[in-house]
């Protein structure tokens, strides 16, 4: 008998499922399923979208007969299927609430199909339908060692800042995936911000995106990963963007000041939660302009990546708190000449804005501006991430926020907006305030 | 009475079955375990009262089985291209051989529905290779539809088909 796994890819929509059923007065009815869900190795979960014939059959029979074709050697394959239960929220009933709502648009369904359930069966039995099959052409590349070398480079850092990098280049050369992000929760703030990026015209550097909000924050609420291989308008993160600013008070219109980057229509999304020692640490979202991009290896593959991620982030988040102490005597700046940058900042949401254009908001807005007054008032251009942790100027919101993330973040804000002030990393949980302008503090 | 005999296909439904639409049969055995197979072409009598599929026999053993044992049957057509989707129910199914012009019919479908399936992206090859049997292979499974549904996805799936002319 065949492995379930080893046929998912008949999942994947290309040629509709049939399902047989069978009332309890013993009269069969066949019906075509909008998507059938590749659960593990001996289960697949039915939309359950309308209350029709095959559901009721299915609640008074629970045997059913399913028939799928490979998408690319058309064997045909029938499955004994025996009902088990109905999920109606969590990580399998969101995703494949997501996937539907691809196919919906790409049928032109939309509104059509709304998932009541995912109906959870046991796979009895594999048969494969005597017939022809076509071989099957050899893959464009090899997952196992895209992954294998993607692991080698990622353990080689010793940073967070490399690391993303690091990240984001294996994806482009080892996996062929050229437009990405990655995000790193707020747990508080119930949100995602934009840490880096790949293959967009701007970085999109500070954007956010509530948890539940398109597939990126879906996939970080539910924990799981979420995979579209189609367009699709309503879980797109412009969309989902638009909505978490709807009530739009001067705050929030600032979630927009930073838009998310992405492609305008992606064809393919997939996203991953990164996960470490059960936190949610932050999201990798992958996305293409083709259809059906992401199969259920690349899945599996980036699913098998983000663990590495998220364990080597976990452990260097420890490195750096636990960095070398300032050296007290090494704040000595030279002060720059020049008209003065006033620098504003606004307590209520912690944004700092770099004379009138908004520079950031949020636990960066607040570590910056700390940073500022420190350098204002004592002159100092030398901090620890462990000093900052403890400062209580800076209302970091959660013991295990990513403080690390949160400079990589102001760095690279601070480059994008030609700042005459950057970070610079000195050393390890080290780094240094480089003010090249004079600057006027301004608290409103 | 209706005006053709007790036929619940009416003309342009008649057309719709024939055409290059997906046809897909289910059976149930006394155990009330379903099964079902892809067929490969339909035929419909001129009075509209009897349909007429074609199935590989290797293919459709189990689904052979049921209907020899108890006559029940469910056939779904549903055309890619627009989605609408028609249901046939019956319980007089019986399997049979071919009849004179029946390879005709079959030989037709299979370049109908690949067409159908080309005009959406898929390679032509690829839906020959689903019914890439021998004729010797096929068989008929012949029944007077009793009850007719349409699923095209939507508010009306599941309701009986309306009867025009």
């Amino acid at each position: 008998m065949a492995k379930l796994s080893a046929i998912r890819e008949c999942f994947e929509g290309a040629i509709p499922a049939t399902m047989a059923t069978a009332s309890d007065a013993g009269v069969p009815n066949i019906a075509y399923l909008s998507h059938v869900q590749f659960v593990d190795g001996d289960h697949v979960a039915l939309s359950y979208q309308f209350f029709n014939k095959t559901r009721q059959n299915l609640m008074a029979n629970p045997r059913a007969t399913l028939m799928l074709t490979h998408p690319v050697t058309m064997t045909q394959y029938r499955l004994s299927l025996q009902y088990l239960h109905t999920e109606t929220a969590g990580p399998l009933f969101e995703s494949m609430k997501a996937k539907l709502a691809g196919i919906a648009s790409h049928t032109g369904m939309s509104g059509v199909f709304r998932l009541l359930g995912s109906d959870v069966c046991k796979v009895l039995q594999i048969q494969q339908v005597p017939g022809e099959s076509l071989i099957a052409p050899p893959p464009e590349r090899n997952l196992l060692a895209a992954l294998r070398i993607a692991s080698e480079r990622i353990a080689a850092c010793c940073d967070l800042e490399r690391l993303l990098s690091e990240t984001l280049s294996c994806l482009d050369q080892q996996f062929g995936i050229h437009h990405a992000m990655v995000l790193m929760a707020d747990q508080p703030g119930a949100r995602l911000y934009t840490v880096a990026s790949l293959g967009y015209e701007k970085s999109g550097v500070g954007s956010e995106i509530p948890f539940g909000h398109g597939v990126i924050g879906v996939a970080a609420r539910e924990r799981t990963p979420i995979r579209i291989g189609h367009m699709n308008a309503e879980y797109s993160y412009s969309r989902a963007a638009r909505e978490s600013a709807e009530h739009s008070d001067w705050a929030s219109a600032l979630e927009l000041e930073i838009p998310l980057p992405g492609l305008c229509k992606p064809r393919s999304q997939l996203a991953v939660p990164i996960l470490a020692a059960q936190s949610l640490l932050g999201v990798l979202y992958v996305e293409s302009p083709q259809d059906l991009r992401f199969s259920y290896d690349d899945e599996d593959a980036l699913v098998s990546l983000t663990a590495q991620i998220g364990m080597a982030i976990y452990i260097l988040q420890g490195v750096a708190d636990t960095g070398e102490e300032a050296q007290a005597g090494a704040s000595d700046p030279s002060l720059p000449d020049g008209a003065p940058l006033e620098i504003r900042h606004f307590p209520e949401n912690d944004s700092v804005f770099l004379g009138d254009d908004y520079l950031i908001k949020g636990v960066a807005g607040s570590i910056f501006w700390t940073l500022l007054r420190d350098y204002a008032d004592k002159k100092r251009t030398e901090f620890t991430n462990r000093e900052l942790r403890l400062d209580s100027r800076i209302c970091l919101p959660d013991i295990s926020d990513n403080l690390e993330a949160r400079l990589i973040l102001l760095g690279k804000r601070l480059i994008e907006r030609n700042a005459p002030i950057r970070i610079e990393k000195t050393g390890r949980g080290r780094f240094g305030l480089r003010v090249r302008r004079p600057i006027r503090l301004l608290e409103e | 009475m209706m005006p053709d005999a007790e036929s619940i296909v009416d003309a342009d439904h008649a057309a719709f079955l024939q055409r290059g639409v997906g046809i897909s049969v289910a059976a149930c055995d006394s155990d009330k375990l379903p099964t079902l197979v892809r067929a490969c072409g339909c035929r419909v009598s001129a009075d509209r009262r009897r349909v007429t599929l074609f199935v590989s026999a290797a293919q459709a053993a189990p689904l052979l089985k049921c209907i020899r044992n108890n006559g029940a049957i469910a056939v779904v057509f549903s055309e890619p291209s627009t989605h609408r989707t028609v249901q046939l129910k019956a319980g007089d199914a019986v399997v049979g051989g071919l009849h004179d012009g029946d390879l005709e019919v079959i030989a037709a479908y299979r370049s109908a529905f690949a067409r159908e399936l080309g005009s959406l992206g898929y390679d032509e090859a690829l839906i020959r290779a689903l019914f890439a049997y021998p004729s010797a292979d096929i068989v008929s499974l012949g029944f007077t539809p009793s009850e007719a549904f349409s699923q095209t996805p939507g508010p009306k799936a599941g309701e009986p088909l309306q009867r025009n002319g």
